[in-house]
């Protein structure tokens, strides 16, 4: 189990390495009349000009860059934001803007999660029925149509008929429910419609037959077969599900103007800071391959037919 | 080797079926599986079912544990088991005090009967638990027993154990354990060991016979192979386009068959072969089961039909006490024809390898 271990995270952080060189290479290919205020680049004259950026470091060579950005992780330092926060240290704006995405990750996580694989479980027991076609009209709605017109959707006319505010106040807790509840519903789609297919899957297996003919009522073979042998085929993808979500929206996060990771990221690349870009770049990067192999992991533990190379197993 | 002639016990049906009709509706369209079937098992013997492909053997043994596909139903006609009528039972709290305790069933592939992700010992346990009323302890008790007595050693262990541990001869032993641990009083083999190879087999249905001897279970046994029926069963139905077309004693049916059917699948047993004779094959299909079907199913395949074969279904004749067949040859009014040489000679071919080279003749024969 050790060397399998091992050798997933080495594929990880090369899949991570490559995903932040290239990012870092094509910020470099930006102009450099992205690093100023327009009014900065109105006021400066060209030597100003040429001494602030050199002053930022981005007139060096892009692999000396590199090298610098590397160094300073390898101490814990992610640099300083150049236009966005002008001087503060990019770790303590995440720190910042993390708790937000975090909180809103975690919400609906909870709703998304909960409500979908119900959904899921009652769709599959009453496949081709009324919750099968309401919940299968849900997710292909909310598939079929683009995101960002039903977020807006969302935003104006709910907000409206709630008379609810249509961006996020932290003081006000009545204004993060429409974001939380936009944050839940294309999770809770996924989740539904997922465990809907395995457990029809499931259904028709011999084991399911044999085990009815068993004896066993139909809740109990629902339940200890049918959706305990989805959810195993299921929870491989949760880690990245998860992780996915805590990291913060882009979307959801710019319409509800809420200070979180997400919104960062865009305003970030919108104004070309490129230490914070960078950062969240790679957060992102750790977070999707660190969910893959956690997913991974957890499919080894819970199917016992998966031996990670020297585990010892669980059959004794 | 056991002569075929060994004494059926003549108790009374246990599990009978009368005039059973099943259906499925596919794509808007009605199919007939079963057609007015009649079957009896009777206590503590072995019956076998045997016909060709699609004849509606799983589909006739399915009904008795109303485990018909959802597109299906018992359409008329009964099942009479122990004085109740389950062709009448709809809801499934009738059938849960049926299946599994009283009727259960083991399946063709033992690779895919279990579980996979759940252990031998629990998938055998959740069973036992329910219907014996057991508590964990001592339901798991009662299935380390039954593991060690369907042959499966280190018991302790193997109940642990996830099937893909387990060899296929092993699973099919965990399926039967499974299957006999609530002690049924009827137990319904559907091909078990068609998925296994030949000694495997071998092991399996001698298993089976001695289970049946320890618990005094009937056993409907349904199989294609008529060297598995002369080996493990008592009695012998024959069956045809979703038709029970002739039941008796397995020396009866086998050494004085009525059915031109019966006559075909006896004549296209390969045991049966001669050394430089070809084996007969039966010419065509069996008919649709979306078609109805007049007259006796076979006749369209039988080169002998007769008239009457085209425009009538055979009622049932007694043949003896306990041998009936559903054929117009057996009207007293139809011309006497001869079941076939090859079949004819059967009770000889038979007697010589039994007598002569009986340890040259190999398994898988009629033992
Ligand atoms: N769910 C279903 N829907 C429609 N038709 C079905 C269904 N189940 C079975 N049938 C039909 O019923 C008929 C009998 O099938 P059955 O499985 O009983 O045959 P069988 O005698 O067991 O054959 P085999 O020896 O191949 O197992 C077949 O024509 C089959 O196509
Ligand atoms: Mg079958």
């Amino acid at each position: 189990m050790g060397s399998y271990i091992l050798k997933r995270l080495g594929q990880s952080l090369v899949t991570v390495v490559i995903v932040v060189v290239s990012v870092f290479m094509l910020l470099r290919l930006m102009p450099n009349s992205g690093y100023f205020t327009r009014e900065d680049y109105v006021n400066m004259d060209q030597a100003a000009r040429t001494a602030y950026l050199r002053n930022l470091g981005v007139l060096d060579n892009p692999f000396v860059q590199l090298a610098h950005f590397a160094g300073g992780l390898m101490k814990g330092d992610l640099g300083r934001s150049i236009s966005l926060y002008p001087r503060s240290p990019v770790s303590s704006i995440i720190a910042e803007k993390a708790p937000y995405s975090l909180c809103f990750g975690l919400a609906s996580i909870i709703i998304s999660m909960s409500l979908g694989l119900g959904l899921g479980v009652l769709m599959a027991r009453h496949k081709d029925g009324f919750a099968d076609w309401m919940g299968t009209l849900y997710v292909t709605v909310v598939r079929a149509i683009p995101s960002l017109i039903w977020l807006f959707f969302i935003q104006l006319w709910i907000s409206g008929l709630m008379g609810w505010p249509m961006i996020f106040y932290l003081d006000r807790p009545v204004s993060w429910i429409l974001p939380t509840i936009s944050f839940s519903l294309a999770g809770l789609g996924w989740y539904a419609i997922w465990l809907r297919r395995f457990m029809v899957d499931e259904e028709n297996r011999d084991y399911v037959k044999f085990a009815t003919s068993k004896g066993l009522p139909r809740t109990r073979v629902m339940r200890g077969h049918i959706l305990r042998n989805a959810m195993v085929v299921l929870v491989q993808y949760f880690p990245q599900q998860i992780l996915l979500t805590i990291a913060g929206s882009l979307l959801i996060e710019s319409l509800y103007n809420i200070p979180g990771m997400g919104g960062l990221l865009v305003s970030a690349v919108r104004q070309q800071d490129n230490p914070i870009v960078q950062t969240i770049v790679l957060l992102y990067a750790v977070l999707g391959v660190l969910g893959v192999f956690l997913g991974d992991l957890l499919m080894a533990f819970v199917d016992p037919r998966i031996k990670l190379a020297d585990c010892s197993g669980k059959g004794a | 080797m056991t002569a075929i002639t060994r004494g059926a016990p003549e108790g009374p049906a246990i599990l009978e079926a009368r005039e059973l009709s099943i259906g499925f509706t596919l794509r808007g369209r009605r199919l007939a599986a079963v057609r007015r079937a009649d079957l009896s098992l009777r206590q503590g013997e072995t019956l076998a079912i045997v016909g060709e492909s699609g004849s509606g053997k799983s589909v006739l043994a399915k009904s008795f544990l109303g485990m018909l596909d959802k597109n299906g139903r018992v359409e008329s006609g009964s099942i009479m088991f122990q004085g109740q009528d389950l062709a009448r039972y709809t809801s499934e709290k009738e059938w849960l005090a049926i299946r599994g305790k009283r009727i259960a069933m083991i399946f063709q592939d033992p690779m895919t009967a279990l579980n996979p992700l759940k252990t031998v010992g629990e998938q055998i346990r959740e069973a036992a638990a329910l219907h014996r009323g057991l508590d964990r302890a001592a339901s798991r008790h009662a299935v380390l027993e039954t593991l060690a007595r369907v042959g499966i050693g280190e018991s302790e262990l193997r109940y642990r154990q996830y099937p893909h541990e387990f060899s296929g001869g092993m699973r099919q032993r965990a399926v039967i354990a499974a299957a006999v641990a609530c002690k049924p009083e009827v137990l319904i083999c559907d091909e078990p060991t068609t998925a296994l190879d030949v000694t495997v087999q071998a092991q399996i249905l001698d298993l089976i016979k001695s289970l049946q001897a320890d618990l005094g279970m009937s056993v409907l046994f349904i199989t294609h192979d008529l060297g598995v029926v002369a080996s493990v069963a008592d009695r012998v139905a024959v069956m045809y386009s979703g038709q029970v077309i002739e039941e008796g004693r397995v020396d009866e049916v086998f050494y004085d068959p009525r059915c031109p059917y019966t006559w075909a699948l006896l004549a296209s047993l390969p045991q049966l072969g001669v050394r430089g004779e070809d084996l007969y094959s039966i010419k065509g299909t069996p008919p649709s089961a979306f078609k109805t079907i007049v007259g006796d199913a076979f006749a369209p395949r039988n080169p002998g039909a007769l008239k009457v074969d085209f425009e009538y279904e055979p009622p049932v004749f007694q043949v003896s006490p306990s041998h009936w067949a559903r054929t117009w040859l057996l009207d007293p009014r139809a011309p006497a024809i001869e079941a076939p040489e090859t079949v004819r000679r059967l009770r000889e071919r038979m007697k010589r390898r039994e007598s002569g080279a009986s340890a040259a003749s190999g398994g898988g024969g009629l033992a």
